[in-house]
């Protein structure tokens, strides 16, 4: 085992699949002698060269664009975003290209890709360095999307998101970067982490969370505060946001009955909307509460410390829902 | 037109030299602006430095001044521009407050932004200063549809200078957008700093042609690529520039050549002197743009040295100033984050 940052973790699991496949690959803006912007990539160019560690012109469109045709040709590709907000110029290329080639070219050309990159807000980064973007591929048929909290998880996801054959957007919530440290296995375990496998972080009985990203450790503080109150919350990791590991949480929900679903993104057309419509489909005889979603404003990330502090979700208004449901 | 790259070092004789023009009032002012974004931006570094300025980041324009100053003061009060990160003073020359830019730094309820977005993400469009997010090349069609505007009313004359630094160059936006004006021969000029780093990537990673020039080509417009550290060197390109776009030609790209002598902001100080090789930075240093242009204006006899202090004090005392006042002014509400994400008012043209 080794202790890691989070961001640590990441960096061990392309480093390990880099070593392990000489098809993987990586590109991005600044990655190679820079090692990116928060240094995920650190060293690499060394190690790799520069064919397989591209330091790549200011095009999002031409570095997923070459992510997706490598793919095509046999490789696998990660295709790092500087901040994730900027994947919106190679929107097209993961959505038309990227999404629909499999589908398109009769199952014969699969697309190995993980597009990655600092997601979410907290940290003072304004309308364009904060962004969970998740609900926008969410919607796509084709795509896995994929947010960790803890560093094994981000390790394993990380190296199964690698090996997956489709491809995947990779969130990795920049405020857990050097926060959240945690121990990972020796490269010698294998270790890895299925897509589309929930995990129960917490276990309880009075009610369930669903969240992911940052808003798992906001949930975990809040249900540290609650269970004084004798509220005892189920928290419950999604890991990979698409697939929907929806079992774990129907098993859940079968046993507490109430469920708050956290996002950190708008609340409007969120991917709390669609966990929540599932539940009411499938458990509506289960429920004893309407599913209840914390989430931020329908509000961009604005720069201003009151002014984020307002749009985003707080620990603080988890725990109020919370109470309102186990009160329900 | 041709769409040879001009380089206005090698044709100077014979050709118009606006900066000629100048009166010994103007040469000063020149040199008062050319401190002003100097100190503009060590100040903002100091303030970082002593925790006064706690959220957001300084993107230092140290080394770059004489394209701020040279590409702005031969414009007209109704011409626009869009700058960017590195173009704070602009937003100054363009007719913003001091206290204004500091307030948009700080976050304040007072910014043009009323704290909702950062740094140079603002613009005043009653000053014609287009406004930019973070996404490098995105004003550029922006720009476009600002001009595009122009020509309904008939304004065919007002001139928008668009700028961007050469890593930006490499987005589709810039493309487009380029390829849009001069296919409409819209009067765009779109200026490039080239301080040759973009973050960490060099300039020959960014750009495959021998200067950001060369691409001017492809659209059949005129390029140059000029000293931007001289500031009358700018000058005089920005003139013959913007009698080009005036004269409804279409755009111009003008490529100034400079370095960032800082790290890509405030936070990449320590990396910035590991990418990069330090006698090349130390090389640069030595063009100093506004050290040139002192030297410059005693050699014209014109001014005594008492007469060009470094810096002028009261520019300093401006600047602190504004700081204060930023600092001292309100935090938004936080019910304001609701506040202007739709325009709920009469839908009639304004
Ligand atoms: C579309 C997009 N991709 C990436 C970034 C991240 N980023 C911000 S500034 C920068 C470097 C810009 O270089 P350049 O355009 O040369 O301007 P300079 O900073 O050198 O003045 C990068 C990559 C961004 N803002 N927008």
């Amino acid at each position: 085992m080794r202790e890691v940052t989070f961001l640590e973790a990441i960096r061990a699991a392309i480093w390990e699949e880099m070593e392990r496949d000489p098809n993987v690959f990586l590109i991005g803006e600044d990655i190679g002698k820079m090692g990116g912007a928060f240094g995920v990539t650190t060293g690499f160019q060394e190690r790799f060269g520069f064919d397989r560690v591209v330091d790549a012109p200011i095009s999002e469109t031409a570095i997923i664009g070459v992510a997706i045709g490598a793919a095509a040709a046999g490789k696998r590709a990660i295709a790092e975003m500087q901040f994730i907000d900027f994947i919106s110029y190679g929107f097209d290329q993961v959505v038309n290209v990227a999404a629909t080639y499999l589908y398109r070219s009769g199952g014969q050309v699969s697309i190995p890709i993980v597009v990655r990159g600092p997601s979410g807000g907290y940290v003072g980064g304004s309308l364009y360095h904060s962004q969970q973007f998740e609900a926008w591929f969410f919607h796509v048929p084709g795509l896995k999307v994929v947010q960790p909290a803890f560093p094994d998880d981000a390790y394993g996801l990380m190296k199964a998101s690698i090996r997956d054959n489709n491809p995947v957007i990779f969130l990795e919530h920049k405020y857990l970067y050097r926060r959240i440290k945690g121990t990972i296995p020796n490269p010698e375990a294998d270790y890895i982490v299925k897509l589309g496998e929930a995990r129960i972080r917490r276990p309880g009985d009075t009610l369930t969370v669903v969240t992911y990203g940052a808003m798992v450790h906001f949930a975990l503080d809040a249900a540290r505060m609650l269970e004084q109150e004798g509220i005892s919350m189920e928290v419950i990791d999604l890991r990979t946001i698409k697939p929907l590991d929806m079992e774990t949480i129907y098993n859940s929900v079968r046993k507490t009955s109430k469920v708050l679903v956290i996002y950190e993104a708008p609340r409007t057309g969120g991917v709390g909307a669609e966990i929540s419509a599932r539940i009411t489909e499938e458990c509506f005889e289960w429920l004893d509460a309407p599913v209840m979603r914390v989430a931020a404003k329908d509000s961009f990330v604005p720069f201003a410390e009151p002014l984020e502090k307002f749009v985003l979700p707080s620990v603080d208004d988890i725990v109020y829902t919370a109470r309102q449901l186990a009160h329900y | 037109m041709s769409t040879t790259v001009r380089n206005r070092r090698v044709k100077q004789d014979g050709a118009i030299r606006y900066r000629d023009r100048l009166t010994k009032n103007d040469l000063l002012e020149i040199y008062r602006r050319l401190w002003f974004a100097r100190v503009f931006d060590e100040t903002l570094y100091d303030m970082k430095k002593k925790g006064r300025l706690r959220r957001g980041n300084v993107y230092g324009s140290r080394g770059q001044e004489a394209i701020q100053v040279g590409t702005t003061y031969p414009l007209r009060p109704d011409d626009f521009t869009s700058p960017i990160h590195r173009d704070m003073p602009i937003f100054v020359f363009r007719g913003m407050t001091v206290e204004q830019v500091m307030c948009q730094v700080w976050g304040k309820a007072n910014a043009p932004t009323r704290g909702k977005d950062s740094w140079s993400h603002m613009g005043d469009m009653r000053l014609g200063i287009i406004h930019s997010t973070s996404m490098l090349g995105s004003t550029i069609p922006v720009a476009c549809g600002v001009l595009w505007a122009q020509r309904l009313d008939g304004n065919r004359d007002r001139v928008c200078v668009a700028y961007l630094g050469e890593g930006a160059t490499a987005t589709g936006p810039f493309h487009e957008g380029l390829n849009y004006a001069a296919v409409h021969k819209l009067p765009l000029i779109v200026v490039v700093e080239n301080n040759q780093y973009a973050y960490s990537t060099p300039v020959e990673l960014e750009v495959p042609t021998p200067t950001v020039a060369d691409r001017a080509k492809g659209y059949g417009i005129p390029g140059y690529s000029i000293d931007g550290n001289d500031v009358l060197e700018v000058y005089d390109t920005m003139c013959e520039a913007l009698e080009y776009a005036r004269a409804g030609k279409g755009p111009v790209l003008i490529e100034c050549k400079t370095y960032r002598l800082q790290g890509h902001a405030d936070h990449d100080e320590t990396r910035a002197r590991q990418y990069r090789p330090v006698e090349e930075i130390e090389m640069w240093e030595k063009r100093d743009p506004i050290v040139r242009y002192r030297e410059y204006l005693l050699t014209t006899g014109l001014f005594t040295e008492a007469e060009l202090p470094e810096p002028p004090a009261d520019i300093v005392e401006q600047i602190q100033n504004a700081v204060e006042y930023a600092i001292q002014s309100p935090d938004p509400e936080p019910h304001t984050a609701l506040e202007d994400i739709y325009d709920e008012s009469a839908g009639v043209s304004r």
